[in-house]
C-alpha cells in the first residue's frame, strides 16, 4: 500500500517536472516573440515595405552592380594587399601584446591577482567596444590611413587575443609548473620550461584565427577613413560607381575565402 | 623479465623511432609557419609605409583628446539612449528573421538530408558569399536600394547572420546520429516528419547556443550600422565625433561599451544553463 502511494507521489512528481518544463519553454517563445514583435515595431518594419523593396534590391544587383568592371582591378589590387598588410600587421603587434598581457591575466601565471584583475578590465574595454569605432575615434587624432586601419586591429587584436590567450594558459597542465617550482626554478625559468611549449600550439592557432576576424575587419575599417578596400568600397558608393564597388567586394571575398582556407589547412596540421 | 637482463641499460630511455613519435615534425612546421609569420609581417610593416613622425605625434593628440573627453556629457541622454534601443531591436528583428530562415535552409543544405547533392551545394554557395560579405557593406548595398534608417540595417544584420547560421545549422545536423534518420525512414516517415521528430530534437541544444552567440555578435555589429546611416546609435557616434564633440562622444562610446558588456555577461551565462 505504501509503495503504491510512493510511486503514485512520484508520477506526479514527474508530472508537475513536465508541466513545469512546459510552461518554462511557452515562457521562453512569449518572449522571442515579444521581443520580436517590440523591436518589428520600434524600427518601422513592414513586411510590405521590404517585398516592395525586393524589386529595387534586385534591380540594384543586377543592373548597377554587376557585371563587376574588371578593368579597375588594377588599382584596388593594391588597395586589398593594403588591406592584407595591415591585417598581418595588426595582428602580429596585437599577438606580441596580448602574449605578454595574458600571462599577467592568466590565474595560473599572473604574479599578483590585482595585477590580474587590472588586466582583464582594461582588455575587457577593449574588446568590447567595436573596432570600427576605435577607428572612428583614432581618425580624430591621426588623419585617415593606413595608420589608423593599423592601430585599430592592433587594439581589437589585443582585446581578443588576451582573452584567449589567458584562457589556453589557465587550461594547462599545472603539473610541470609545480614540480618546476619545487626544483627552484624562478618565475622566467617557469614560464619558459613549463608554460611555453604547451602553449605553442594554442598560440599560434588562436593567432591565425585572429587573422581571419583582422582581414574581414579591415575590409570595413576604410570605411571611417582607415585606407585599404573599405576606403575604396566607400569612396566608390559616393561616386556612384557601383561596378568598381562589386569588382571591390569580389576581391574581398577572394581575399577573406583564401585566408580562411590558408589558416584553417595550417590549423588542422597544429593540432 | 627481459627487461632486468641487462641491469646497466636504462629501460625508460627511447629508441629513435620512438623519440621521433614522441616530438613529430609538429615542432619544425610551426617554427616554419612562425619564421614565414616573421618574414611576412616585416614585408607588410615595409609595404604599409607607416608614417612614424605622423604616428608619434597622433598618438600625443590621441591622448590629449581622451583626457579632453572627460568629463563625459550626458545632457544629450534623451538622444542617445533611444538610439541604443534602436540599435538593439535592429540586431534583434534581424538575427529573429535570420534564425527562422536559416531553420528552413539549414536542412536544405546538411547533405544527410537534403533531397540532393546539388540542393545542398547550391544552398551552401549562397551562405558563403552572403557570411563573406561584411555586414556593413550589406548594410551599404541595401541603403542604396530601399534608403537610409533602420530597415536597410535589419536586412544587413539579416543576411549576413543568415550565411552564418545555415553554415554552422547544416553542420550540426550533419553531425547527429544517423541511425535516427535511418529508423524513420524505415518506418515510412516523410522529410517533415523525419526533421521534426529526429533532428530538431537532438540539435536543439546546438541551434540555441549558435542563436544566441549569434545574437551577441549582431548587437555588437549593430551599434556601427549607424556610421553609414543604417540607423541606431552608432549614427549617433558619427555625428559627435564630426562635430568634434568629445565628451557626447564618450558617453556614447560608453552607452556602446555597456550594451556589449552586459550582453556578453548576459549570454555567458545563458550559455552555461543551455
Amino acid at each position: 500500500m505504501l509503495n503504491k502511494w510512493k510511486r503514485v507521489i512520484a508520477l506526479e512528481g514527474t508530472k508537475d517536472i513536465r508541466r513545469h518544463k512546459r510552461l518554462q519553454t511557452m515562457l521562453i517563445i512569449l518572449l522571442v516573440i515579444g521581443l520580436t514583435v517590440w523591436s518589428a515595431i520600434g524600427t518601422d518594419f513592414s513586411v510590405y515595405e521590404v517585398f516592395s523593396g525586393v524589386g529595387l534590391i534586385s534591380n540594384f544587383l543586377f543592373l548597377d552592380l554587376l557585371p563587376p568592371d574588371v578593368t579597375t582591378s588594377g588599382s584596388l589590387l593594391g588597395a586589398i594587399l593594403e588591406t592584407l598588410y595591415m591585417g598581418f600587421v595588426g595582428m602580429v603587434v596585437g599577438a606580441l601584446i596580448a602574449l605578454i598581457l595574458s600571462f599577467l591575466a592568466a590565474g595560473t601565471t599572473t604574479p599578483h591577482p590585482i595585477i590580474q584583475v587590472v588586466v582583464r578590465a582594461f582588455t575587457s574595454i577593449i574588446r568590447n567596444i567595436p573596432g570600427l569605432i576605435w577607428a572612428l575615434i583614432l581618425v580624430a587624432s591621426y588623419g585617415i590611413g593606413v595608420t589608423v586601419g593599423t592601430l585599430s586591429l592592433i587594439l581589437g587584436s589585443v582585446g581578443f587575443l588576451t582573452r584567449v590567450f589567458a584562457d589556453t594558459l589557465e587550461e594547462i597542465d599545472t603539473g610541470k609548473i609545480e614540480a618546476l617550482n619545487a626544483t627552484g626554478s624562478s618565475y622566467l625559468q617557469v614560464l619558459a620550461q613549463g608554460v611555453f611549449p604547451q602553449f605553442i600550439p594554442g598560440f599560434v592557432a588562436w593567432s591565425l584565427y585572429n587573422l581571419e576576424l583582422n582581414i574581414r575587419a579591415s575590409t570595413i575599417i576604410g570605411m571611417v577613413g582607415g585606407g585599404g578596400i573599405g576606403f575604396a568600397i566607400q569612396k566608390g558608393i559616393k561616386l556612384f560607381q557601383y561596378k568598381e564597388v562589386s569588382m571591390a567586394i569580389i576581391l574581398v571575398l577572394v581575399l577573406i575565402l583564401s585566408t580562411e582556407f590558408l589558416t584553417s589547412k595550417i590549423r588542422e596540421r597544429i593540432i | 623479465m627481459s627487461e632486468l637482463e641487462n641491469p646497466n641499460e636504462n629501460i625508460y630511455s627511447l629508441t629513435k623511432d620512438e623519440e621521433e613519435i614522441l616530438k613529430p615534425k609538429k615542432d619544425f612546421f610551426i617554427k616554419g609557419v612562425l619564421i614565414f609569420g616573421g618574414l611576412f609581417f616585416l614585408f607588410s610593416l615595409y609595404e604599409l609605409n607607416i608614417d612614424y613622425a605622423n604616428l608619434l605625434e597622433g598618438t600625443g593628440a590621441f591622448f590629449a583628446m581622451l583626457i579632453d573627453m572627460f568629463p563625459p556629457n550626458i545632457s544629450e541622454w534623451a538622444y542617445v539612449l533611444p538610439a541604443a534601443i534602436e540599435s538593439l531591436q535592429v540586431a534583434i528583428l534581424g538575427t529573429v528573421i535570420a534564425v527562422v530562415i536559416s531553420l528552413v535552409l539549414a536542412f536544405l543544405a546538411a547533405e544527410n538530408l537534403a533531397p540532393s547533392l546539388w540542393v545542398s551545394r547550391i544552398v551552401k554557395g549562397f551562405a558563403t558569399l552572403m557570411r563573406v560579405i561584411p555586414t556593413i557593406i550589406w548594410a551599404l548595398i541595401f541603403i542604396v536600394a530601399v534608403g537610409l534608417g533602420p530597415l536597410p540595417g535589419v536586412l544587413a544584420i539579416a543576411v549576413h547572420s543568415l550565411g552564418m547560421l545555415i553554415k554552422v545549422f547544416a553542420q550540426s545536423v550533419e553531425e547527429m546520429d544517423e541511425g535516427k534518420i535511418e529508423a524513420l525512414k524505415a518506418s515510412g516517415a516523410g522529410w517533415i516528419q523525419i526533421i521534426a521528430q529526429a533532428v530538431i530534437p537532438t540539435v536543439l541544444t546546438a541551434l540555441m547556443s549558435w542563436t544566441i552567440l549569434r545574437l551577441e555578435i549582431d548587437i555588437g555589429e549593430s551599434t556601427i550600422l549607424g556610421l553609414v546611416g543604417a540607423g541606431g546609435i552608432g549614427w549617433e557616434l558619427m555625428r559627435a565625433m564630426r562635430s568634434y564633440d568629445f565628451n557626447s562622444a564618450l558617453f556614447i562610446t560608453m552607452v556602446i561599451f555597456i550594451m556589449i558588456f552586459s550582453v556578453e555577461m548576459l549570454s555567458n551565462r545563458l550559455k552555461l544553463k543551455v
